[in-house]
């Protein structure tokens, strides 16, 4: 134990040693790892590599000096040669490698058995699905009945000590339902009614909300002012003290506006409007109102709980002078058009004024002097405020007489009250009526100055009124207006009226004309009853008679001409042919000319021959021929009567223009006497033509270029081109292919039905109600998948991924 | 045995191509000479395989591989098999189906199909080539259909060759055929002016209107009278609308359209004036022309206007309809046909037929002929689908008054108070006409009728059935025009025509056109995105598949010109031989001239006298 203990203290000092030393040679050495403990596992990266064959080439060499032990370095070398090394173990990656590449394969051979079947399934006309067709066919007889089988008496025998359980069907159907069948329709019912009658609100919601109508929308904000009153007086009725909340927070809006900046004119708007306040009148409109809002909005409501003398300085004293002042805009407060967004306040502020009305009232010890102050301030408001708030006024005052039917004893006060309140609301609407009185009446004089003053005019001017704010205002501006009218609607107007003077002039003239015809004609047919021959009155007459006479004379020349004309006889079978020896003749020189022309004309050659039919002669021609015998009857040939030399002439003029039509002309750039000698008669040199002359090509031939008395028109349908094809569709990259496969019909009026069935059938067919299955490997034993042999698509499929 | 007789082909093949080397290293040095041109080869052939018929085909390199293919494949199969397979060939028990007749193929094609070198996708490839070989059965079972056509064309049969048919009148033809079909000659008398008579479209009613206001539609087999009304105002045409309950009539002044009871459903007050109607079946348009030359299109459909120009022809002399393309041929007094669509307010076409006021226009079925006769007492044969010269010229006797081509493509041809009928008149030049029916009234209008061997004849005093034996198809396509056709099919019919309604742009001189690709457009577009950066334009074969059929080709013409100048110039010979014979007899008199001596020579001719 000791020595071991000993050679284990040597090598850890000799290790020590080796270390230091090492150490010393500064240079890295890579120490071979040693093995401390043994171990099952050994790590590739921990084993020397360092081949034990050149030990046992030593040992051998050692060994063979030794004639002994010859035999045993014999047998060493010869296993060392028999023996077979194992090979190192590649390295991992490239184990990996390999792996992956043999992988590759398997599953790509694997995989690509179902190559022939997807190329087939997507080249198929038609795929049924699902892919597995149940079986159909009706099993045998003996088959089926072999399967069922009776129950053994064992069987019968438990069944007799242990029944098997009734499965209580009857329970599970009797289920407890909450309602019944009736209950229940009932009450689908009463629930679709509750979410149509929803929708219904929801779209009428809708609907109006998309409404844009100032009218509409005032309209609706007074209903519900109306309805919000209602329920506050109800409240007030029923429960005072959410009232006083409802006031409080009146109050509060109150507090708010009178904070912020809101309907004020320090705003950047209110500034620009301002600015364009002295010129544009709905601005100054505009401006009025805002102040008018801000100023409702602010002001105090009069509590009743509020000293009296609050109430006195808020009471606002009309300053008529200033009110009436039409450029004065603050003073503005009579305006037709309320706000909108003070509206609800408005009525607030008028309702709680009534409310301050009875309150004294109710109390009873009431002074004349207060009453006096109350219905000065009332008047004042009446005769401020706008129209509509005189209705709202009137509203409270019935509200006043609701409650004065309570308290009969202050009937006569409350009457003065009333006929207080309604005095100044007559008088300002005398006033204004006087005022309307008096626009009118001026306006009357001022057409009786203009005399034509347009009806559009007036209209204007009447609708200039109902948009201002005061009858005060009115004047003034529509005067600017009229002078604007006069100023560039004048000219119009000016223009308008010399046309229609001249108009009616010529109008006249010719009524007179008229006038006089009609005398004319009167005084015509009493002088036709009495003279017939006279002259004068048969002009119109004599001229349709003149005209007709005329034709039937042009026909009578024609008439003549037929008799004059000819004198050839309809050409019998003996003149036939003497016509071909004659035409024959004629033509003698033409093929000798032919041949120079080079365009080929048709009509010139491919002439076919007309052919004397052996038709019916008819009796009229009969009846002449029996004629001839006896006298001489002239003949007509009815062919060379109506025959126009010029028809063939002309249509061949119009062949030509139709070619010349789209022909580009040449260019010509040439510049006469440009270098050499110009003038009249001087053709520029040939190097000119040739270089300054731009010649087009050649079009396309004409389609009737060839075929004698025959027009083609060439042209472009657009139309028709709508409805062809501009793009070739994807598979196709040849025009031709792709007009090959529209060619043929498939409509069942064009082909046999069979055939027509085929080309028509879809190309995908799903069974109703089957569950289709994804493909399995039974599909690859299938005849029909494993005879496709169609390597292009297959290569295509797999190339494609 | 069969060995040597293989050997035996091949042999001469070998030598062809031998003597094609030789000659082509001939024409190197000489003129080009052309395979018919050979003697010395092909004699020695002849001599040496008599028992063989030797065809000299010109040999290409793809004949030679194509025979080294099937040698090669003989030989394997020989190998494989040994001589049992062509045998086995021989002995199929059960051949299939009966081949088909390849004319009948060839009337039922389609054209020229897929060849599928256009289509790079080969999934794409493969699906087209799939229709296609459905579309090849279509056509073929297309054909083999053709045998539930059992009616056979009608035909006159005389029992001495020599007589003509012409001299067969009605009542020889009514005495030799049965009850039934001798129904169909008969005569109606009325009053009321001359008559205009047209058929429904499947043949079973009629319509008659008169110069005097008598309008009235029949069925005319039963002669159930629809309605007889008179309208008191002058008929210039009628016309049968999509069905038998619906008549035009242009009257005095306006358009009117009555149902089968003589109810007027409308007045077209946008038309007036009208002269001459046609409707379009399958466009549902009613065209008509009016006394100015107004042509208008009216869409009865949808009760709007089509299409309305000014044929600046003045008043029209004849108007018809092309059925092939739907386009109205109108003639007007200057000899001129003209051709018209509704989208398009210049005449698609012009064709001088005549030099003077043309008198009627008719139209075959298919659309190839065009049949017009003028005051100048001529009738022409036009090609109207390629626009070409005339095909005939007749010359007749009296200026025609209407023509009428059957479904058969027999053209009448009614004169003063005959109506002629003439067969195959197109194709061929005939000199005679097949029947001639002469009658004691003046003929105003005719038209055959469909499916039937009757033709109505609108007379001045009436109207008269006749019998024109194989006039009509004898088969009709009952999902087409049904002449048996209930009322419910009728309204099924009526539906159905409406859906498939072609729209009116659609009317061009080409019918097909629609399923042309738009070229030009497509090149620029083609062209625009050429000039965009970045993007690559797909590589496109323009050919089209059409070649422009119209145009005519010159070398045929050059051949036409070529025979037509040999005829003339032989005719020229035979001329001026004549001629010369009459100089010959002439010359020796003159021959013998001694100036002023002559007085004193006898003349034997002048003694004579």
């Amino acid at each position: 134990m000791e020595g071991i203990d000993d050679i284990e203290h040597i090598a850890s000092d000799h290790d020590q040693l080796i270390s230091v030393i090492s150490k010393l040679d500064k240079t890295q050495h890579i120490i071979e790892p040693t093995r401390n403990e043994p171990t099952n596992i050994n790590s590739e990266f921990n084993l020397i590599k360092k081949s034990n064959k050149s030990i046992l080439k030593n040992v051998s060499n050692i060994l063979s000096d030794t004639a002994s032990h010859v035999e045993i370095t014999k047998k060493l070398l010869k296993s060392q040669e028999e023996s077979k090394v194992l090979s190192k173990p590649l390295e991992k990656p490239q184990v990996e490698r390999i792996k992956r590449a043999t992988g590759y394969l398997e599953t790509k051979k694997k995989v690509g058995r179902w190559d022939p079947i997807v190329a087939r399934s997507r080249t198929v006309d038609q795929v049924f699905f699902p892919l597995k067709k149940a079986e159909n066919r009706l099993q045998p007889t003996q088959a089926f009945i072999s399967k069922l089988k009776t129950k053994s008496e064992l069987e019968r025998e438990l069944e007799a000590v242990d029944p098997p359980d009734i499965v209580q069907e009857d329970d599970e159907e009797e289920q407890v339902y909450p309602m019944s069948y009736e209950e229940m329709v009932e009450h689908r019912q009463h629930l679709a009614k509750i979410r149509a009658q929803e929708s219904y609100r929801a779209a009428k919601a809708k609907r109006q909300s998309k409404i844009k109508s100032k009218k509409y929308h005032r309209i609706l904000k007074k209903d519900r002012l109306k309805q919000q009153l209602k329920e506050f007086e109800e409240l007030q009725k029923s429960n005072p003290e959410e009232a006083l909340k409802k006031l409080e927070a009146l109050e509060k809006s109150r507090a708010l506006e009178r904070h912020t900046l809101r309907h004020k004119n320090t705003g950047k708007w209110a500034k620009n409007k301002m600015i364009r306040a002295k010129y544009d009148k709905e601005a100054r409109q505009e401006i009025a109102e805002q102040l008018a809002v801000s100023r409702s909005l602010t002001q105090k409501t009069q509590d009743p709980d509020s000293s009296d003398d609050d109430a006195e300085d808020n009471v606002v004293i009309p300053d008529i002078a200033l009110a009436q002042d039409p450029m004065n805009p603050w003073m503005l407060k009579q305006n037709n058009k309320s706000n909108v967004d003070a509206e609800f306040d408005f009525g607030y502020k008028k309702y709680l004024k009534g409310k301050m009305f009875k309150h004294k009232e109710d109390s009873g010890s009431e002074d004349e002097a207060e009453k006096n102050n109350d219905t000065t301030k009332a008047c004042s408001d009446a005769g401020l405020n706008t129209l509509k708030n005189k209705i709202e006024k009137i509203f409270n005052n019935k509200n006043e007489s609701a409650q004065i039917d309570k308290n009969i004893e202050e009937d006569n006060s409350t009457e003065q009250n009333q006929s207080d309140l309604n005095q100044p609301i007559q008088n300002n609407s005398n006033i204004t009526k006087n005022k309307i009185v008096e626009t009118e009446q001026k306006q009357k004089e001022n057409k009786m100055k203009k005399n034509k003053e347009t009806l559009n005019n007036n209209k204007k001017s009447l609708k200039t009124k109902l948009v201002a704010t005061s009858y005060w205002t009115v004047e003034p501006v529509e005067n600017k207006d009229k002078k604007y009218t006069e100023g560039v609607g004048g000219a119009f107007d000016n223009l308008e009226r010399n046309i229609s003077k001249q108009v009616n002039m010529k109008l006249d003239i010719f009524r007179r004309k008229l006038r006089k015809l009609e005398q004319l004609t009167a005084s015509k047919s009493k002088k036709k009853s009495k003279r017939i021959g006279n002259s004068e009155s048969y002009i119109p007459e004599n001229n349709l008679e003149y005209l007709k006479l005329a034709t039937q004379n042009k026909k009578a020349i024609i008439d003549e001409q037929l008799l004059e004309t000819t004198s050839k006889t309809i050409p019998t079978e003996e003149t036939i042919s003497d016509d071909i020896m004659s035409r024959a003749m004629l033509h003698n020189k033409i093929p000798a000319e032919e041949p120079t022309n080079s365009n080929i004309d048709p009509s010139k050659f491919i002439e076919v021959k007309p052919k004397f039919l052996n038709s019916e002669i008819s009796r009229q021609e009969t009846e002449l021929d029996v004629l001839d015998d006896e006298q001489v009857v002239p003949k007509v040939n009815i062919e060379e009567v109506f025959e126009e030399d010029d028809v063939v002439a002309s249509f061949r003029q119009e062949k030509e223009d139709e070619a010349n039509k789209d022909k580009p002309e040449d260019i010509n750039l040439t510049l006469p006497g440009w270098g050499a000698w110009g003038g009249k008669g001087v053709k520029a040199p040939k190097r000119k033509r040739n270089r300054f002359i731009t010649k087009f090509a050649p079009k396309t031939p004409r389609r009737d270029e060839n075929k004698g008395d025959v027009i083609i028109k060439e042209y472009k349908d657009l139309k028709l081109d709508a409805h062809k094809v501009k793009e070739l569709p994807y598979p196709f990259n040849s025009v031709k292919e792709f007009e090959a496969s529209l060619r043929a019909p498939l409509g069942n009026t064009f082909i046999p039905e069979t055939a027509h069935r085929k080309l028509t059938r879809p190309n995908v067919v799903t069974m109703a109600g089957a569950i289709i299955e994804p493909m399995d490997e039974d599909e690859l034993l299938q005849k029909k998948n494993r005879t496709f042999k169609s390597s292009n698509v297959i290569q295509f499929i797999n190339k494609d991924g | 045995m069969k060995v040597p007789r293989q050997k035996n082909q091949n042999n001469p093949a070998h030598k062809n191509v031998k003597s094609e080397q030789e000659n082509t290293n001939e024409s190197q040095k000489k003129k080009v000479k052309r395979y018919f041109e050979l003697d010395k080869p092909d004699s020695k052939t002849d001599t040496k395989t008599d028992e063989v018929k030797v065809y000299n085909v010109k040999v290409t390199p793809r004949i030679l591989w194509n025979q080294k293919q099937k040698d090669q494949k003989r030989q394997f199969l020989k190998n494989e098999y040994g001589n049992t397979f062509s045998q086995r060939k021989q002995k199929k028990k059960y051949p299939g189906k009966a081949p088909i007749d390849p004319k009948r193929l060839e009337k039922h094609s389609r054209g020229e199909g897929l060849q599928g070198i256009g289509v790079r996708n080969p999934i794409h490839k493969l699906k087209l080539q799939k229709k296609e070989k459905l579309y090849q059965k279509a056509l073929e079972q297309a054909a083999r259909s053709e045998i539930l056509l059992t009616e056979d064309q009608g035909y006159v049969e005389l029992e001495d060759e020599d007589s003509n048919t012409r001299a067969i009148n009605q009542q020889i033809i009514a005495r030799n055929i049965d009850i039934a079909a001798a129904t169909k000659i008969f005569e109606l008398n009325l009053d009321f002016g001359p008559y205009r008579a047209k058929y429904s479209r499947n043949g079973r009613y009629l319509l008659l209107g008169s110069k005097k206001g008598h309008l009235a539609s029949f069925d005319w087999v039963t002669k159930k009278l629809n309605f007889e009304i008179n309208v008191m105002e002058s008929i210039h045409d009628i016309s049968w609308l999509h069905i038998e309950t619906m008549v035009a009539a242009a009257q005095k002044d306006w358009l009117y359209i009555y149902d089968n009871t003589g109810t007027e459903l409308h007045c077209v007050k946008t038309i007036s004036k009208v002269l001459k109607m046609e409707f379009l079946p399958y466009h549902f348009l009613l065209a008509s022309v009016n006394e100015y030359g107004f042509l208008s299109w009216l869409d009865i459909s949808i009760g709007e206007i089509a299409g309305e120009c000014n044929s600046r022809a003045g008043r029209p002399k004849a108007m018809t309809h092309n059925p092939y393309n739907a386009t109205l041929c109108l003639g007007d007094s200057k000899g001129v046909v003209s051709l018209w669509a509704p989208t398009v307010k210049e005449p698609l076409a012009k064709i001088l037929c005549h030099k003077t006021p043309v008198s009627a226009i008719s139209v075959d079925n298919r659309g190839l002929y065009m049949a017009t006769s003028g005051v100048d007492r001529s009738i022409k044969i036009w090609d109207i689908r390629n626009l070409d010269g005339p095909l005939q010229h007749y010359k007749v006797w009296s200026p025609p008054v209407d023509l009428d081509f059957s479904q058969k493509d027999m053209l009448a041809v009614g004169f003063n108070e005959t109506v002629e009928i003439y067969s195959n008149c197109c194709t061929q030049t005939v000199s005679k006409p097949y029947l001639r029916h002469k009658m004691a009234k003046t003929v105003n209008n005719f038209k055959f009728c469909p499916f039937e061997d009757v033709l109505g004849i609108g007379t001045d005093r009436g109207f008269t059935s006749i019998i024109v034996p194989g006039s009509g198809e004898p088969n009709f396509d009952a999902l087409e025009s049904n002449p048996f056709q209930t009322k419910k099919q009728r309204k099924e019919a009526e539906v159905k025509a409406l859906l498939e309604k072609i729209p009116a742009e659609l009317i061009t001189l080409n019918p097909f056109e629609v399923t042309e690709v738009d070229v030009p457009t497509m090149k620029d577009i083609i062209d625009s995105k050429k000039k965009l950066l970045h993007v690559k334009p797909k590589k496109v074969d323009m050919t089209p598949r059409r070649k422009n059929k119209g145009q005519t080709h010159i070398a045929r013409k050059k051949i036409i010109k070529d025979a037509a100048r040999r005829d003339h110039i032989e005719k020229l010979k035979a001329a001026s031989a004549l001629y010369e014979k009459d100089e010959q007899k002439e010359k020796p008199v003159r021959k013998q001239s001694f100036g002023v001596l002559d007085r004193f020579v006898s003349n034997p001719t002048k003694s004579k006298k």
